[in-house]
């Protein structure tokens, strides 16, 4: 998103965490003061069930250079069932776009309780670790002039 | 003699007949002779002298299933949003059903886009139709201008040509590797069923661009959408696809531009290929109906292959069976999510 | 005006010669984008199948998108929400080996055109080297609806190939520019040579098609006739509303308007349109005028057939075919225009 300069490139990363339990993991590692990078640009969302493919393809559109989702554990949703179904979804969306020869890595998926403010954090590292590897993100992205 | 497409011609005609005349049914969904060589249409056969229209050939790749749901609509009394449903039985309608087209009835009923007590399925074991971009390649793309059909080869002629093809080697991909031929449902079936055949390798081609490194499926992706020019023929030829506003047509937010740039066509291919995800049959009606020849069916038939890997099913195989993608088992395999990977070890 | 006579090596070095000043478009003869026009690197002279290729040549005119203006969404630019010029790569194009149908497009639009700015700097932009047919497809019907598969009209030079070679004839001033590139590998024509080329142009007007000058009769219907015609409904069944026949269709001429916005940037675009989309005619209030298939479907044949000729004169069709060969389920147009006649 925006221009990025090679040499300083940063990673953007889009984080869609559910509520009840990945966004409050988010919450509780910047409470508990676990460092993570800033990379992220986190949108709150009800549930994982409710991320849609669209809005995963939307934020590369926009330029993301990675996406996470992040929902409660299987068995923990808050709707009981929501995450059971998006994993499904997931699984499908994600073999789809390897398969389109998009890298793996840009798009990035985990189940993150409310308690785990530590993995939270272990978890957006890895992925900006991934991302980083990756360098900026040319597929799928949509250029204006 | 007459062949095994002609005899299913003459039962389809006295079936649509006696449907019609008795007035079981208020129309009839099959298909007539078209004006090109090798083209068939659609046709809605409303009176009895309508039956006589009706034939069957190997060109039938429109998937009949399409027109389903909104002819049923055109019968019911208008009615806004919110109005309690009609009351009193409606007028059924009648529809030619191979073994794909039945199982896309199957997924419009579980969707309830479908009344099972308003379709008179007439089913029709599938002998595999004929790809009429195959049998122009096999000509040398010379302009065609006959073509008849016997039970195992076409006669092609044009201006100063003839030729003769086995059928089953321009028979469709899709047909090719398809494991179900005959009707999941039906009220009355007209031919010999095929049984279910055995085909090995039948994710070949999907499997060979899963061999293919990242950067070589990039450039597949890139280079054979190139040419697509959005004329949504593969959307709008497909049973699955019945939103009153697709996708593509959302401007708050839109998730797809309305242009040709390679971004856009990409987008509008993944997501309709993945909207079709857990409902797809591979009937092929998307990829035959193609001005250009894009292969859109690869990315269905992909998302099909995974299907029954990881959740072991096959859209529209049964009507007790929920769908894949509006069910789910606890155990479904999650190799994919960061936090999983470490226990599952290899887990897809 | 001048003509020239140019073997195939001749063909190759003009192609060379015009590729200094001009980006020369072929269709591609197979492969991937088969039939898409693309730009020719390899200068001799092109294979170029019978008929019409997949894509018309409206897509030089009306490019896919075609950017009309800029703008910036920054509050803080100065220049926030002003329009600008795009910036121009300042190329001109030869568009090579357009069929005579095609080439005639050009014209027809136009008349809706004339007041369309991008249209005519398009016109401006793209010089036309037609190519005769010497084959008459299945699905072609040039003639009748006022063409001919010799025809010559909107080509800035046309080329008629005769054992071998090619009579390249210039129609217009910048063609007559464009040939005078060939004048060191060509030949001067013989007489011999314009008589062959008269004869075909004579067998292609004794042919044996059956309507001439429909618009001249179109016009003449009442126009709530043809509407209320009870044969829209047949065709309505079968159409699936795609945009297969108007996309590919050289004189279907509708377009949408689009701002793209993104991270500061914006653009108006302008991209090709399908009067068989139902959001074609979707109001803001949610009416839609034309909210049915049946509404849809006539739409395209009237406007071809009636609405176009009452306004304009001739039929906005060109009888290439690529309709008929390319609908889903078999809308064939000249029976349409046959149906319509007979009303
Ligand atoms: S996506 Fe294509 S193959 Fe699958 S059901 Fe739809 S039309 Fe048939
Ligand atoms: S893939 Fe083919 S049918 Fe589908 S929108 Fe593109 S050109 Fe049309
Ligand atoms: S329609 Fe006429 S001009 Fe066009 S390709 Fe056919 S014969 Fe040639
Ligand atoms: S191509 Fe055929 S089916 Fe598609 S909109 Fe045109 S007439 Fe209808
Ligand atoms: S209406 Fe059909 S035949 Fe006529 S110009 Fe358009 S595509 Fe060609």
């Amino acid at each position: 998103m925006g221009t990025t300069s090679e040499k300083n490139w940063e990673p953007k990363i889009v984080a869609f965490l559910c509520n009840w339990c990945s966004y409050a993991g988010a919450d509780l590692a910047g409470v508990s003061r676990f460092q993570y990078p800033p990379n992220i640009r986190i949108i709150r969302l009800p549930c994982s069930g409710r991320v849609s493919a669209n809005m995963i393809l939307d934020a590369l559109r926009s330029g993301a250079d990675g996406v996470l989702v992040s929902g409660c554990h299987p068995g923990d949703c808050h709707y009981i069932s929501g995450n059971l179904f998006a994993r499904r979804r997931f699984a499908l969306l994600n073999n789809l776009l390897e398969f389109v020869g998009i890298e793996p890595g840009r798009v990035n998926f985990s189940w993150v309780s409310a308690s785990e403010g530590e993995q939270f954090a272990e978890v957006v590292k890895e992925v900006t670790d991934k991302v980083k590897k990756l360098g900026p993100s040319t597929r799928l992205v949509k250029r204006i002039g | 003699m007459s062949t095994v497409n002609e005899k299913i011609t003459e039962k389809i005609r006295s079936e649509a007949q006696r449907l019609l005349s008795s007035g079981e049914i208020a129309a009839f969904i099959g298909y007539e002779a078209g004006s090109l060589p090798m083209s068939v249409r659609p046709f809605v056969a409303r009176k009895p002298e309508d039956a006589s229209r009706l034939v069957w050939n190997s060109f039938c790749v429109l998937n009949l299933a399409n027109y389903l749901p909104a002819l049923l609509k055109s019968f019911e009394p208008p009615r806004r949003p919110g109005d309690p449903p009609p009351e009193g039985p409606l007028p059924k309608v009648g529809i030619l059903a191979t073994g794909c087209w039945s199982r896309n009835i199957v997924v419009q009923i579980k969707e309830n886009q479908v009344d099972r007590d308003r379709v008179v399925i007439v089913g029709v074991p599938s002998r595999g139709m004929v790809s009429a971009r195959k049998v122009k390649e096999a000509v040398g793309e010379r302009d065609i201008q006959a073509c008849t059909e016997e039970d195992h080869s076409l006669k092609i002629s044009g201006e100063g040509f003839e030729q003769e093809l086995n059928r089953w080697d321009v028979v469709r991909d899709n047909c090719k590797t398809c494991v179900h031929p005959d009707p999941v449902i039906y009220d009355i079936l007209i031919g010999d069923p095929a049984g279910e055949r055995q085909v090995q390798d039948r994710f070949a081609q999907v499997d060979e661009i899963e061999h293919k490194s990242l950067e070589e499926r990039w450039d597949w992706f890139a280079d054979s959408f190139s040419s697509c020019v959005r004329c949504y023929a593969c959307r709008n030829a497909c049973p699955l696809c019945y939103c009153p506003t697709c996708f593509v047509d959302d401007s708050r937010p839109q998730w797809v531009g309305k242009s040709t740039e390679q971004t856009d066509t990409m987008l509008f291919h993944i997501l309709r290929a993945y909207h079709c995800a857990g409902r797809c049959t591979d009937c092929g009606s998307c990829e035959s109906v193609c001005p250009v020849g894009i292969p859109m069916r690869l990315l269905t038939k992909k998302l099909n292959k995974d299907v029954l890997e990881m959740y072991g099913s096959e859209a529209g195989m049964s009507l007790d069976e929920p769908l894949p993608l509006t069910t789910y088992n606890p155990a479904d395999p999650q190799g994919f999510v960061l936090t999983e990977k470490s226990e599952k070890g290899g887990d897809r | 005006m001048k003509a020239l006579k140019l073997d195939r090596n001749a063909i190759g070095q003009w192609l060379s010669a015009m590729a200094g000043e001009r980006d020369i478009y072929v269709p591609a003869p197979d492969g991937p984008a088969k039939g898409t026009w693309t730009l020719l690197t390899d200068y001799s002279m092109p294979e170029i199948k019978p008929g019409v290729p997949a894509r018309p040549v409206k897509n030089f005119l009306f490019p896919q998108p075609e950017t009309l203006l800029k703008f910036s969404t920054v509050p803080t630019d100065p220049n926030c929400c002003l329009p600008s010029e795009p910036e121009e790569n300042g190329r001109k194009n030869v568009v090579f080996g357009v069929r005579p149908c095609d080439a005639r497009s050009i014209g027809l639009n136009a008349l809706a055109c004339k007041a369309d700015t991008y249209y005519q700097a398009n016109m401006e932009k793209n010089a036309i080297i037609g190519l005769t047919c010497s084959q008459v497809c299945s699905t072609c019907f040039c003639s009748e609806t006022g063409g001919s598969p010799m025809g010559t009209e909107g080509c800035d030079v046309s080329l008629t190939e005769i054992d071998g070679s090619y009579i390249a004839r210039a129609m217009t001033e910048r063609g007559e520019a464009l040939l005078a590139l060939a004048e060191s590998s060509g030949k001067e024509v013989t007489d011999s040579d314009i008589s062959a080329v008269e004869a075909l142009e004579e067998k292609a007007r004794a042919g044996s098609d059956e309507i001439r000058n429909p618009e001249e009769q179109l016009r003449a219907k009442d126009l709530m006739e043809l509407y209320n015609a009870p044969f829209w409904q047949e065709l309505a069944d079968r159409c699936i509303n795609c945009g297969a026949c108007t996309f590919l269709c050289p004189t279907c001429y509708c377009f949408d308007i689009q701002d793209e916005t993104l991270h500061g940037k914006g653009r108006r675009i302008r991209c090709q349109d399908s009067c068989m989309f139902p959001l074609f005619t979707l109001h803001a209030s949610g009416h839609n005028p034309r909210g049915q298939k049946i509404q849809r479907v006539r739409n395209r044949f009237m406007h071809k057939m009636k609405y176009f000729p009452d306004r304009f004169g001739p039929i906005s069709c060109v009888g290439c075919g690529r309709c008929v060969r390319d609908c889903p389920v078999n809308i064939d147009i000249r029976e349409v225009m046959r149906s319509l006649l007979h009303i």
